[in-house]
Parts: structure tokens; sequence; C-alpha cells
């Protein structure tokens, strides 16, 4: 069955690929621009868009900023999420669906509803907007995206190890740390590094609840707004970096991961049995 | 054997019901009943009240939900916002269906690399591909350029920007990974063996696609296509960047109600329209799956 021919399919994946990764190669191409136009042809290479960026103070608050928000968010998520998914995955009874359901609902509510709600409620309560009610926003927005990656590494697990840890009596903290924690932390520390890239590339949501702030994504959305300013082209690129290397080293993890549980990776893509 | 330990664990679980670890799940419960359940509440409360100068008030009145239904403007921007999200859910479920197909059944050495580009692609930044998209069709972008030079084209085609076309292949490029991604793992069920058997039998590949793939696919498909337009057809940021005059959504006028001095409870009115609807497509959706027998559709390997 696999190697079979098949050209359409095979030309639409190529064709996809290239339409996905064209458009943001021709971004980075362009921050090398040594002339500040935005068509072709290509003038020369140049770093200078990168040493003018670097040298703006505005740009480096912004990264700053959500490397901060970004961080809190992870690390709040990691422990928040760990937890719900350890109890959504151990438990067995009717009062888990509503639970479950709740903790995934906000995937499904796009991201104007959720940043409006919140805007809602911290000017009802008068909360001012800050880093603050951004973090708050980013943990509704990154839970379920967590929780998604941690309820199947937790699910894959096979629970004899867990039940023998119990018969020999350990509670429950020591089973999870001793037994629970040493199969799952790869893709755990990954989901939360995804979780910190979420965060960190959040428009949608943090374009309501931030107030005078910025984050990098909303200093990107001002220059845009402005004036076609060829830096954007460098600052663009840098976002692109930091975020698909987060991703990268997520992806390696979850390799790992699987490998801990005794599983390959290829023996189990996300939908079965391939081979 | 994670059939066996399935097995054994659902056994245990009919004996005796284990609650206490749900426990572990209260922070995170606690926390969008706060942050998450709360504000939708208060929000909805909103759409109630009367709109004053600067601030809201009583009394409650239904007439926020009246204007937001009788307003022209209203209704043109709700046909963009529909339209948007309906050619990108189309787009993305069409192209994304061999896509998946492609990792499961065709792809050998590569598709680990090719899950890995296109799962990476979904964390590139959302403004960087407005952007990008911004500068491929903009009337001096790649597109035009290229065409110009290859002689085909006078003067740059001006469709290509600021239209709602622009506003459909952006949000096709954000949503696209996604859609992949999931139609793959909804391809489980179909075996090696059940595709072998089928064309054993002589059926030709647009038979088996009729009557093996389309059917087992058709519930994560529709998951798919759900998902994809509810978010496409609320975005806000595209079509500000992307759609010119005529690209201009729902979710824009909602936002632009939001910001400086406007009215909250049509905003808000508008908002829950948009939720309504979305539920109703939903709900037509799943009642056409169900009415078609595909939506129970479950294979054992």
């Amino acid at each position: 069955m696999q190697g079979r021919r098949a050209p359409v399919p095979t030309a639409i994946t190529i064709g996809a690929l290239l339409f996905l990764f064209v458009p943001l190669a021709i971004v980075v191409l362009f921050s090398f621009n040594s002339t500040g136009s935005l068509t072709f042809p290509f003038a020369g290479f140049s770093t200078r868009w990168y040493r003018q960026i670097i040298e703006s103070a505005a740009f480096r608050d912004a990264v700053v900023n959500s490397a901060f928000v970004g961080g809190v968010v992870a690390v709040t998520t990691l422990m928040l999420g760990t937890l719900a998914a350890y109890g959504l995955t151990r438990a067995s009874t009717k009062l888990r669906t509503p639970i479950a359901v709740l903790l995934f609902l906000p995937l499904t509510l796009p991201g104007l509803f959720l940043g409006l709600s919140l805007l809602v409620l911290f000017s009802r309560v008068e909360v001012n907007l800050s880093l603050g009610t951004v973090m708050i926003a980013h943990m509704v927005y990154v839970l379920p995206y967590y929780l998604l990656i941690a309820v199947a590494a937790l699910q894959r697990l096979d629970p004899a190890l867990e039940e023998a840890g119990a018969d020999l009596g350990a509670n429950t903290w020591l089973v999870f740390r001793r037994v629970t924690l040493p199969q799952v932390w790869p893709v755990l520390l990954a989901a939360s590094l995804l979780a910190f890239a979420l965060s960190f590339d959040e428009f949608i949501i943090t374009f309501f609840v931030i107030g005078a702030d910025s984050t990098l994504p909303l200093f990107i959305f001002s220059t845009l707004r402005r004036t076609v300013d060829p830096s954007v082209n460098a600052i663009s690129s840098l976002l692109l970096v930091i975020t698909l290397a987060l991703f990268a080293i997520a992806f390696v993890l979850t390799l790992r991961g699987s490998k801990t549980a005794g599983l390959s990776i290829d023996a189990e893509p996300i939908g079965g049995t391939a081979r | 054997m994670a059939s066996l330990a399935e097995a054994t664990t659902r056994s245990e679980a009919a004996e005796r019901p284990r609650v206490r670890p749900l426990i572990a799940t209260l922070p995170a419960v606690a926390w969008l009943l706060a942050f998450f359940a709360t504000p939708l509440v208060i929000f909805a409360v909103y759409s109630l009240l009367t709109n004053q100068l600067y601030a809201v008030g009583t009394p409650f009145t239904l007439d926020a939900y009246r204007d937001a239904l009788t307003s022209t403007l209203n209704r043109t921007l709700a046909r963009n916002s529909l339209e948007v999200g309906l050619s990108t859910a189309a787009v993305t479920v069409i192209v994304g269906l061999p896509i998946a197909y492609w990792l499961r059944f065709v792809a050998q050495r590569s598709r680990i690399a090719v899950l890995f580009l296109i799962a990476a692609s979904m964390f590139a930044s959302y403004l960087v591909r407005i952007y990008a998209w911004r500068t491929v069709l903009g009337s001096r972008g790649l597109i035009n350029s290229a065409l110009d030079r290859a002689g085909l084209i006078d003067q740059p085609l001006g469709f290509l920007l600021y239209s709602r076309f622009a506003v459909v292949v952006a949000l096709v490029h954000i949503f696209l990974p996604y859609v992949v991604l999931v139609l793959y793992a909804g391809m489980g069920p179909l075996g090696d063996g059940l595709l072998e058997a089928a064309q054993d039998l002589g059926a030709k590949s647009s038979l088996l696609w009729r009557r093996v793939i389309v059917p087992i696919m058709a519930a994560p498909a529709f998951s798919a296509f759900v998902f994809v337009f509810i978010l496409s057809a609320a975005d806000y940021v595209t079509p500000q960047f992307l759609g010119g005059r005529d690209g201009v959504t729902l979710g824009v006028q909602i936002q632009q109600n939001f910001i400086g001095v406007g009215n909250w409870p049509l905003a808000a009115a508008t908002s829950f329209l948009m939720l309504l609807a979305f539920v109703a497509v939903f709900a037509v959706g799943s009642f056409i799956l169900r009415r078609l027998k595909l939506s129970d559709i479950r294979l054992s390997s």
C-alpha cells in the first residue's frame, strides 16, 4: 500500500508547501534588501534594516514585553494545564464530560469575542489594562491547546505502570512524580514552549486588553498601519525565526518524548499505525 | 496492547467511578469560569443594555438586537463575512483532503518532514502572513511583476489586492495547516487493508474516493470546515489590511464599535447574533450529516 503512485495528491502537496512557504520566504528575502523598495527585482544584500530596528527602543520594549508575557503564560499554563490533563485522563465519572467541554470550549470561540468579553469584564470591575490583563487573556486562549497535547500524551501511557506504583504503596503524588512525569516530561515541556509561542505571537485578543503597553505583534500592527516601512520585513523575519525555532525544539522534544514512552513516532502517526 | 490496557481501565471504571482525580482540574476550571464564562455572561448582559454617551445603562431592552438586524450596512457586512468564511472553509477542506491522503498513503520517508513543515507553518506569525500576502499580491508585488515581465499584462491586476479574493487567500494560508492535521488524524480508521480490498474488488480511484474515502472522511472534514468557517468569518484583522472596500466584514465593524466612542450594546448584540449564526451552521451541517448517515461510520481495523 505504501508508495502507491498518486500524481494528483503529490502535486497538490508540493503546491501547498510552496503556497505556505514562498510568501514567508519573500518577506525574509526583502528583509535583506539594500534599498527600501518592496518590489522586484531585488536590489542587493544589506543588514541595515536589522540594525535600524535593533536601535529602536520601542522595538526592544515590545520584544521584552512579549517575552515576559509569554514566559509567565507558559509557566502558569504548564502548572494549571498539567494538573487539568492529569485529572481529565485519570478520572472516570460522568462529571468528566462537562469539565472537558468547559476546558476545550475556548478553542471554538473566535478571538474577537474572547477579547471583547474580557475588555467588558475589565472595564466593569475597573481593572486598568496592562500586561497583567494580557497574561490573563492569553492563559484562557492557550490552555486548551496545551491540554490537547498533554491529554494525548497522558492517555498514551500504560496505566499498569501507575497501578503497580500505587499497589507498591506510593501515594498519588509520588506515583505522579516518579512514574508518570518521567515518561511525559519532554512532551509537557514541548507543549509549554508552544504555549509561549502562541502567546508571543497573539494579536487578535491582545489588541483589546493591552492598554498603553506594546507587544511585538502590536508593534508590527501599528507599523503596518502607519506606512510602508521596509523595516517591517526585518521585524517579521525575527518573529518568524523565534516562533519557528520554538516549534522546532518542541517537535524534537515530542519525538524524544514518544520514544521515552516506548513508542516510535514512525509506528504511531497521529492517525494510527501506518505499516 | 493499548486496547488491552484500555479494556482493563474500562472494566475497573465500571466497578468504581474515580472522581478524586477531578480535583486536579479545579484550578483550570476556576480560571475558565472567572475569565471565560463570566466575561461572556457580562458581555451578553451588555447586549441588552441601552447605549448612552460614554456609558451604558438600564433600562434593559432588545433595541440593540433590533438595530443590529435592521441595519442595511450590517446585512452587507454579514454577507461578506459569510462569503469569506464559506470560501475559506471550502478551499481549505478541498485542498486539505488530498494532502492528508498523500501523508497517510503515499508518503514514505518524507512523511515526518512534510508533517513538520505543515505543522511549523501553523506557528508562523499571523500578522506576518497577512503582511506577506500584501507584498505578494500588491500592484508591484511578486505576481504582478512576474506577469508584467512575461509580457502578459500591461498594467497591474488590481483585483489581486484589496479585495475579498486577497482576504480568502490569506485566510486559506492561515488555516490550511490546521485542516491538514485534523484530516490526517481523521484518516486513522482508513486501514491499508480497506483500500486494498476495494482495489482488489476492481474499484477505480474515483470510485474509491466516492464510496470509501469521502464517507469515512465526512465527519472530520465537517469539523474542520466548521472550525475554519467560524474563525475566518469572525477574523477582523485580515480584511483591514487586504480587504479594501469590498472586503470589509462584520468583525471589522464590531471591532470599530469597541474602540473609541462606540456603541457597545450594538456591538455586543451583533456579536451574539454572529455566534447564533455559527451555532446554526453547525446544527444544519450535523443534521445533514446525520440524514446522509455519514456521521456514525466507524471502522475497526
